[in-house]
């Protein structure tokens, strides 16, 4: 069994398309409302000056950020969850036990990638469990097996940092010092470093 | 203004009032108690008392309204290791179990004094501790702001504030409910002179007090905001937005100025000569402003909530 498991993305070459988005609603059957992971669009701009030429360029950057849980070592969602509906498991994957939760919605307020989705109807927290089921059969967790461009992929974190590096701290994720989140991003060559505040989110509503 | 955690704004406002009160009843049976004797001090105190445990209790039940799934309620106090949801649940209710005992065993007159004031003084610490956890639910530190040392000192501050001005108006109610009826029942009404030199004078201390507490609010607010202003995240820049979008500030404001500082000045003025129909009024008054303000201003608490990342 795997120490921790952790995400890999190849930011340079997410084109933004969803399909892991769209894979991981369809296979868990999620609500309308609950989304497990999101492709998040960051852009921003400037313009650069050349005062020899007395020309403006502008300088515009777009780039993807696939996010669901990172399963963090230090996961504030666990940490302020009264029940211990939400616990860190096995593979060293954080999942939430509706049988135990309460619905009060505090790991959903902490939580800095908004990976708990609250489920209106059921009353209870919900979040993606790296697809628990798909790994038990040797199968591969649904938006990783759908991604086109194959720039998501998962494995033990350990591995996925030696091979890619230590890096998470891309805009507009959070610090990763927070969580430590089991998390490795290859990034975009626009990527602007957390905290930067040069862009924005561009599409707010889907995350 | 939107209120969506309606729940949570009235849990936690009235928790604090009730700890609040209890704590300002304490503070009031202890100095009086130098100068009166027990029986007359518990005529003051005791209906005072007997009110801050039905208002706890629908504090606690009121709550249960937050929750998505509350089934799964006996399950809240399972992680009391990390979880400050869980602690202030448990000392929530262990503030209004003990309340209980003392308010019964005050009513029964069971035990012997210096017990129950020993089992009370237990009762307060304990109350002052939940508030003190209830505020270290929100230091979330993905919350930037909530998650600073304003929040604390404003629920403590809500605290004393709420608190001393409920026992001041439950003080001239109940008096002006005793005049009524010892009237009623043809009894000598120098029989209350006692009771009387003793509501004003408690009526002063909770004056000067309410005033005290106004003037830290009126620091701890500015505090907040300029810190929020500092921070420069968006998270802290959508919090300050939010508090300074429509007038709720201001009205903020003005009603705390004008309950915790104009009339509770003129509420220790009057106590010493007024009227009784005057410090009805004042004390009545003061209340309510201060709690329409404390109101506007724990939505607003809630309204600021604005997390860093994504
Ligand atoms: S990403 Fe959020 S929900 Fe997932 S483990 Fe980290 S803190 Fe918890
Ligand atoms: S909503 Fe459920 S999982 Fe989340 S903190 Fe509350 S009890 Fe825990």
């Amino acid at each position: 069994m795997a120490q921790q498991l952790g995400f890999w993305i190849d930011q340079q070459y997410c084109t933004g398309c969803k399909a892991c988005q769209v894979a991981c609603k369809d296979k868990h059957d999620l609500p309308l409302g609950v989304t497990w992971r999101r492709v998040v669009e960051y852009s921003g701009g400037s313009w650069s000056t050349d005062p020899a030429a007395g020309t403006f360029a502008p300088n515009v950057f777009t780039y993807y950020t696939s996010i669901s849980c990172n399963h963090c070592d230090d996961p504030i969602c666990v940490a302020v969850c009264p029940t211990t509906a939400m616990h860190k498991g096995a593979d060293g994957i954080v999942s939430v036990d509706p049988a135990k939760c309460v619905g009060c919605r505090f790991c959903e307020w902490a939580c800095p990638y908004s990976a708990p989705q609250f489920d209106p109807t059921a009353g209870v927290m919900t979040k993606c469990d790296l697809c628990a089921d798909e790994l038990a059969e040797g199968r591969d967790p649904a938006c990783v097996a759908a991604c086109p461009s194959r720039v998501l992929h998962y494995g033990e974190i350990a591995d996925l940092r030696a091979e890619h590096g230590d890096r998470a701290d891309v805009a507009p994720l959070p610090d990763p010092s927070i969580t430590r989140p089991n998390l490795v991003i290859t990034p975009h060559r626009h990527a602007e470093p957390t905290d930067a505040g040069t862009g924005t989110i561009t599409n707010p509503e889907e995350i | 203004m939107p209120v969506g955690e309606l729940p949570l704004v009235l849990f936690t406002l009235l928790t604090q009032m009730s700890v609040g009160s209890f704590v300002a009843l304490g503070a009031v049976h202890v100095l009086a108690r130098r100068r009166y004797p027990a029986a007359t001090v518990d005529r003051l105190s005791d209906p005072a008392l007997y009110a801050i445990g039905p208002v706890m209790v629908a504090a606690l039940a009121v709550s249960l309204l937050h929750l998505g799934n509350p089934v799964n309620l006996l399950n809240v106090l399972n992680n009391l290791g990390s979880s400050w949801l869980s602690r202030e649940i448990l000392l929530g209710c262990a503030f209004t179990a003990l309340g209980a005992a003392f308010a019964l065993c005050q009513w029964r007159r069971w035990l012997t004094p210096g017990v129950r004031q020993a089992v009370a003084a237990v009762t307060a610490v304990v109350g002052l501790v939940f508030v003190w956890a209830s505020a270290q639910v929100y230091l979330i530190p993905t919350v930037p702001a909530w998650d600073t040392w304003t929040t604390p000192v404003a629920f403590l501050a809500t605290t004393f504030l709420l608190g001393c001005l409920a026992v001041g108006a439950a003080f001239v109610v109940a008096a002006s409910v005793r005049t009524r009826r010892a009237a009623a029942q043809g009894a000598r009404p120098e029989a209350e002179a006692e009771v009387d030199a003793m509501l004003r004078s408690s009526l002063r201390g909770i004056g000067l007090t309410a005033i005290a507490v106004l003037a830290v609010e009126l620091l701890v607010l500015p505090a907040w905001l300029l810190g929020l202003a500092n921070d420069g995240s968006p998270a802290a820049t959508a919090a300050a937005a939010a508090l300074t979008a429509g007038g709720w500030l201001h009205l903020r404001l003005v009603l705390a100025v004008l309950g915790g500082g104009v009339l509770a000045l003129f509420l220790y003025r009057a106590a010493a000569a007024g009227g009784r129909r005057l410090l009805l009024v004042t004390a009545g008054s003061a209340f309510v402003l201060v709690l329409v303000a404390e109101t506007v201003g724990r939505v607003q608490f809630f309204e600021s909530y604005a997390r860093i990342g994504i």
